[in-house]
């Protein structure tokens, strides 16, 4: 697996085979560094670092609110859109000091990913304008990070700590919309961690998306390999099946998908689609029986009962499908949606399908602060020369 | 003397219990079968479940059911239940049990099973049109009852009720909202939707409906102007697209109303997060006597791939919710610039308000969905005159 992942960042993770570059160099490269700009304050290379040393003491000493908004502060303040400069300037400061503690121990270098990945959900959670080529710092920063520390230690836990970061970030590129890059990183993930089905999802429903079924079709396969309960798997793995004109096996997985006692966000999809299978076929009779189980089933999902309608005035049965209108339309309910329908969702990504990897993150990051707030605490020129790269 | 009271005793004993097995035999010969479903009144589709009550003297060896005289399955154990297909036709069906006793004794019960009756119904209502004829421009044209011809399948009607301008109109406003819309755009929408409301006349009705992939916002149907201006403050664009969904059930609420109903639909027509395919909206708008009107920003189609649809099946929805719009008379209107859309909105109105509105009641109905092609023909007149394409007879 490390020799396939090794030859996938080979032509693809710049910035992290700088970073190993640069942490196999010796420091003194960088000794007269420019000095760069933080809001109206010149600021020097070297209060850079002392800036960001300082973000990492309060991430170590357990100050989760706060170190994250202080990077932001930080990288947000130092980088100015459309001057590339000032990027490698704060780039240059921080790598010095991930230098300086990652000597010490390689494992410092996931709670410094972690807190990069947090800065990146919180700049995305704002919608910052503006503040793009921050943003793609961090988040650079967080990824290239995970990666040198998969490439330094090799072990199956760092693979399964990288991919998870790597299908956090994915995540996140999906919610802003960013599909190339997003599949970019899940397919890394899943490089590292064929069993991440997280990752497998996002992969596929980029395919999906981009209307490639038959990849999207083995991607699926893969994850209800890995999670043969998976009903969102079960679901895409059914709709890219219609799409490539086997209904037959598309309608055996959505009436596994329905009839499973255990409901997951995306049964009420199962019911519209199968319900949508059979009339597509011309069995509205087996449209409208799925179709009521579903409302039954599921009584606030005004789409089912939209569906119901539609099929009953089909079947001639104009007066049912009128009432059923009527009482939805005079059901508060109706309107009361605050939230993105499971359709939209669907389409889009479901920030909730990360939380398991992110969760995983905050405590592997958690249990190696000790080893961060050691490193730092570590004067620098003792770690000057050995540990990382060396 | 006692010999032959010997005889006459065995003789009567022998006939009693001659009687006795006639009796049990009869019983047991008899075999009562009822139908408990479908019952006669149940319209019946698709897979049915047939359920057959049986009572007999002696173990049943099979129950047999037929649906108009074809046997469709057995079954050998109770409860008897036979599932069949008797496909989607609306028609009356005979349902038909025989239970067969293990000696060969056998009882039978029979059902017809009636047609949804919403059809005949149909038949009798008054096919409305509403025409717009236009000549050089202009719509005021004087023309009276006598001046129109209306063709249905060929075959000319006649017309029974005639008007412009009389009669009330229910309006559903269907905005979209999603998050492509900017705040212009928005402020855009909200002014060109007052500007018609501001036309409507006391007798007139609208439902306002605000939409993305759900329904933001929306009002009863309503003449009160406060209550529908207010639906239009305060709402934000989020979320994506559903326009079908949204746009069958305006459709279907304005079934039950009377008089002219439209459907005033603002999107750019890109539909990503609908269940109901645009077939059903088209199928909806042939079916129905509404009309639509499609404003149409950006003017030109974008294809597009989603989850749910490659760029072949959107470029369908998008033709037919086009089709759907040209079919039930109204047409679409596309705005390039945000500027445009007020004007878009009081045009809709404008041209409901001179539009002809030609009654009929069509002699050649059969309720059978078929498609009937409409024209209407206006004498010695070369200008555009236009009307909903057809309909589905149901």
């Amino acid at each position: 697996m490390r020799a396939r992942t090794e030859a996938w960042y080979r032509g693809e993770l710049l910035l992290s085979l700088v970073a190993a570059v640069w942490l196999l160099t010796d420091q003194s490269a960088w000794a007269q560094a420019p000095a760069g700009s933080l809001g109206q304050e010149k600021i020097s290379s070297e209060r850079m670092e002392e800036i960001y040393r300082k973000i990492l003491l309060d991430w170590a000493a357990g100050e989760t609110d706060r170190a994250p908004d202080e990077l932001i502060q930080l990288e947000t303040g130092v980088i100015v859109d459309g001057e590339p400069k000032t990027r490698k300037t704060l780039f240059e400061a921080e790598q010095r000091v991930i230098h300086q503690v990652g000597t010490a121990d390689l494992e410092v270098l996931v709670p410094i990913s972690v807190l990069h990945h947090e800065a990146y959900r919180r700049l995305l959670e704002r919608r910052t304008r503006g503040e793009a080529v921050a943003m793609v710092h961090t988040r650079r920063m967080a990824r290239d990070l995970a990666v040198l520390y998969y490439e330094q230690s090799g072990s199956e836990g760092a693979a399964l700590v990288t991919s998870r970061v790597l299908t956090s970030l994915g995540g996140m590129l999906l919610q802003s919309a960013q599909q190339l890059p997003a599949a970019e990183m899940f397919q890394q993930a899943v490089d590292l961690d064929g069993h991440n089905t997280a990752a497998l999802l996002g992969l596929a429903s980029i395919y999906e998306k981009n209307a490639q079924a038959e990849s999207a079709v083995k991607i699926l396969r893969r994850a209800l390999e890995a999670e043969p309960g998976n009903a969102e798997a079960k679901l895409r793995l059914a709709l890219n099946l219609k799409r490539l004109d086997q209904a037959g096996e598309a309608e055996k997985l959505l009436g596994e998908l329905v009839a499973a006692t255990d409901p997951s966000w995306v049964t009420p999809l199962g019911f519209q689609e199968l319900a949508r299978l059979h009339s597509d076929r011309g069995r509205t009779s087996e449209a409208e029986k799925v179709l009521r189980k579903g409302v039954e089933r599921f009584p606030n999902d005004p789409r089912l009962k939209i569906q119901l309608a539609a099929v009953l005035d089909r079947r001639g049965a104009a007066g049912e499908a009128t009432a059923i209108v009527e009482k939805l339309l005079a059901s508060p309910s109706l309107s009361a949606a605050t939230d993105a329908s499971d359709r939209f969702l669907y389409n889009t990504v479901r920030p909730e399908a990360f939380e398991p990897a992110r969760s995983f993150l905050a405590e592997n990051s958690k249990s190696r602060l000790p080893v961060l707030a050691q490193a730092l605490s570590a004067p620098a020129e003792a770690s000057t020369g050995t540990g990382v790269g060396r | 003397m006692s010999g032959r009271r010997t005889v006459l005793t065995a003789l009567s004993l022998s006939l009693v219990l001659a009687g006795a097995a006639m009796a049990q035999r009869a019983q047991r010969a008899q075999v009562a079968v009822r139908i408990q479903a479908p019952t006669p009144d149940q319209p019946v589709f698709g897979q049915t479940d047939v359920e057959v009550g049986v009572r007999a003297g002696e173990p049943i060896d099979r129950v047999e059911v037929f649906v108009n005289g074809k046997l469709m399955g057995s079954a050998k154990t109770p409860p008897f239940r036979v599932q069949v297909d008797v496909g989607d036709d609306n028609v009356p069906r005979e349902f038909k049990a025989v239970a067969y006793t293990a000696s060969g004794a056998s009882g039978t019960d029979s059902v017809v099973t009636q047609p949804v009756q919403i059809m005949d119904e149909l038949n009798l209502k008054l096919r409305a049109l509403f025409v717009s004829v236009i000549r050089d421009g202009s719509r005021n044209l004087g023309l009276g009852q006598e001046d129109f011809r209306v063709y249905d399948n060929g075959v000319e009607q006649e017309v029974v009720t005639f008007g412009r301008d009389e009669l009330p109109l229910t309006a559903v406003l269907l905005l979209d909202t999603s998050e492509s819309m900017r705040e212009k755009e928005l402020e855009a929408v909200r002014r060109g939707a007052r500007a018609f409301l501001d036309g409507m006349k006391p007798t007139d009705e609208a439902m306002l409906a605000l939409f993305s992939d759900r329904l933001l916002k929306f009002t009863p149907f309503t003449a009160d102007k406060a209550v529908l201006g207010s639906a239009l403050s305060g709402v934000r664009s989020a979320g994506g697209t559903a326009v079908n969904d949204f746009l069958y059930l305006s459709l279907k609420a304005l079934d039950a109303r009377q008089g002219q109903r439209v459907v005033v639909l603002f999107s750019d027509g890109s539909d990503v997060h609908s269940v109901l395919p645009a077939a059903d909206v088209l199928w909806k708008a042939r079916a129905g006597q509404s009309l639509i009107y499609w404003i149409q920003l950006g003017g030109k189609r974008k294809s597009f791939t989603s989850a749910w649809r490659d760029f072949q099946a959107n470029d369908k929805e998008y033709d037919d919710l086009e089709k759907a719009v040209r079919e039930s008379g109204g047409r679409v209107l596309p705005v390039a610039r945000v500027e445009e859309l007020e004007g878009a909105f009081r045009n809709i109105l404008q041209e409901l308000r001179q539009q002809y509105a030609l009654g009929y009641y069509p002699t050649n109905a059969k309720g059978d969905g078929s498609w009937h092609k409409v024209e209407v023909r206006v004498k010695g007149f070369s200008g555009r005159v236009r009307t909903r394409e057809g309909y589905a007879d149901y």
